[in-house]
């Protein structure tokens, strides 16, 4: 049985653009490289770049009142020093619940580990676990998943 | 190494004997004695004793009784119990629920004793060498798996950027910039990633959970061509999978047998066979699950079908890592199941297996 949260949290999201995307990676060279990827895909319209957990959340509180400025798809890299992505997550159940109304969150990562996969899928929040290297294909059915976009 | 003597204690209300006994054993042994189970019992928790020896035949508390209230607090002493007189009662529920070592009767023969509490002692030293070597095995294993976790996440990381770099260069068009050096860079890099994840999937096969639970073979099956057949586009798959019964089964070595044993299928073919054909068929019925998996691909030198299984066995001709089949056969092994191969060379290849329902 899949728990009601998680398909609350799952479903799409109808949205005009821009579209934003927010990469959390504690390594630069990966946010280079997906951020590339990214943009080849042309599917978002700005990327928001963070170290680390502790700056994500610290970005989402600091534009509580400009929520337009918000990520609506955030790729979660797992192994990152302090606040890994499991950890995050905890933190951003935390956040009120109207600043993640328009947010879904994929967790990229370059994980062999049964236990992290395990943690990932069991997540409310998590909508898939996406393997590094990051393919635009996958990236493609992520975003139609997530989202509906109107003109 | 010189040990100390062993630490004995002696509880018995008659003070004569212990006097006998400490004038007979006070040079092989440090001896400590009392003359009631409420002194014994304050020696213990004073004194790392090894070898206890209790009378029976007590006012207050009996040597059998005394035994008993300890058996939690001070499970590692090695008992002996002393009596004067055969009681058959007495003598069952210490053996019962004592946990007494020997049982001698009174008068004592000193050699006697003396070989009783000899090997008392030894009994005490293999139950604590076995303790503190479980205990090492526990931290050397705990070690392992953090380990194996680190080379999961610390070395396999920066190799899926190199690879994810080398995906950008091809986006960009780059690739064919440098001569064939790109093309290099990328074989190198995921020839390493599957070393680890061999390496990973022979370390997680090794380890003795087997976990239980529902498989849907249809759904398996897809989702392992999906990922293998991505770069070998060519391949046609005949599949055909007939399970009508629920089946029970260990999802992670079942999956490592039919990944292992399917890409192997799509990767050693003959470049030059326009039809390259996958054929997998499942039989599920409520004993087991009966698997085909059929090429029509390179084949197997018959004097090699012997040794494919067999750790780092490789042919001149393909660019194996010789754990493949390796890892597949130790997983049907935890598994309870069974293998089989023919193979025509230039012809293709079959293996059959036989995997049990646990259900």
């Amino acid at each position: 049985m899949v728990p009601l949260s998680k398909l609350l949290f799952q479903m799409p999201l109808k949205l005009k653009r821009p579209i934003r995307v927010m990469l959390i990676d504690d390594n630069t060279i990966d946010l280079k490289i997906n951020s590339k990827i990214i943009g080849i895909t042309k599917l978002f319209d700005d990327i928001i770049l963070c170290q680390s957990g502790e700056e994500a959340i610290a970005y989402f509180l600091a534009n509580e009142k400009e929520r337009e400025r918000l990520p609506h798809l955030i790729l979660l890299d797992i192994q990152m020093p302090e606040m890994d992505g499991f950890e995050f997550l905890d933190n951003y159940k935390l956040l009120p619940e109207e600043l993640k109304d328009n947010t879904r969150i994929a967790m990229l990562s370059s994980t062999l580990d049964f236990g992290d996969i395990r943690r990932a899928e069991a997540n409310p929040y998590v909508i898939k676990l996406l393997k590094k290297p990051l393919y635009p294909a996958q990236l493609q059915a992520v975003f139609t998943s997530c989202f509906i976009i109107k003109e | 190494m010189t040990r100390s003597p062993v630490k004995v204690l002696y509880i018995d209300d008659e003070e004569n004997n212990l006097i006998a006994f400490k004038a007979s054993f006070r040079r092989q042994y440090e001896i400590y004695t009392a003359n009631s189970a409420a002194e014994g019992l304050k020696v213990l928790e004073n004194l790392p004793i090894e070898v206890i020896i209790a009378d029976q035949k007590m006012p207050q508390t009996t040597g059998v009784e005394f035994f008993k209230s300890i058996t939690t607090t001070f499970p590692d002493p090695v008992r002996i119990l002393l009596t004067g007189y055969t009681d058959i009662s007495a003598l069952a529920d210490a053996i019962n629920h004592g946990d007494i070592y020997r049982y001698i009767t009174k008068p004592w023969n000193d050699l006697e004793l003396h070989n009783s509490i000899k090997n008392a002692h030894d009994a005490y030293r293999s139950k604590i060498d076995l303790r503190n070597k479980i205990k090492e095995l526990e931290k050397t294993n705990d070690e392992l798996n953090r380990f194996i976790y680190s080379i999961s996440h610390e070395l396999r990381a920066p190799l899926v950027s190199v690879i994810g770099i080398v995906n950008l260069v091809k986006m960009e068009g780059l690739y064919h910039s440098s001569g064939e050096y790109w093309e290099l860079i990328e074989s190198c890099s995921s020839k390493l990633d599957y070393y680890i994840q061999k390496t990973l999937q022979y370390y997680k096969n090794n380890k003795n959970v087997t976990d239980k639970s529902e498989i849907d073979f249809k759904q398996l099956v897809d989702e392992i061509i999906e990922l293998y057949a991505y770069s070998y586009k060519d391949t046609t798959f005949n599949i055909n999978i007939n399970q009508a019964q629920k089946f029970i089964g260990d999802s992670f070595r079942i999956e490592v047998i039919l990944g292992n044993l399917i890409s192997n299928a799509i990767k050693y073919q003959k470049t030059s066979n326009k039809e390259k054909t996958v054929e997998i068929s499942i039989e599920v019925n409520k004993f087991s699950a009966e698997i085909l998996i059929k090429d029509n691909g390179l084949g197997i030198l018959n004097e090699h079908l012997e040794k494919i299984f067999t750790q780092f066995f490789k042919s001149k001709n393909n660019q194996g890592s010789g754990l493949g089949l390796f890892i597949v056969k130790e997983a049907l092994n935890k598994i309870n199941g069974k293998i089989s191969v023919s193979s025509d060379l230039d012809y293709g290849t079959t293996f059959k297996i036989t995997i049990p329902n646990a259900t």
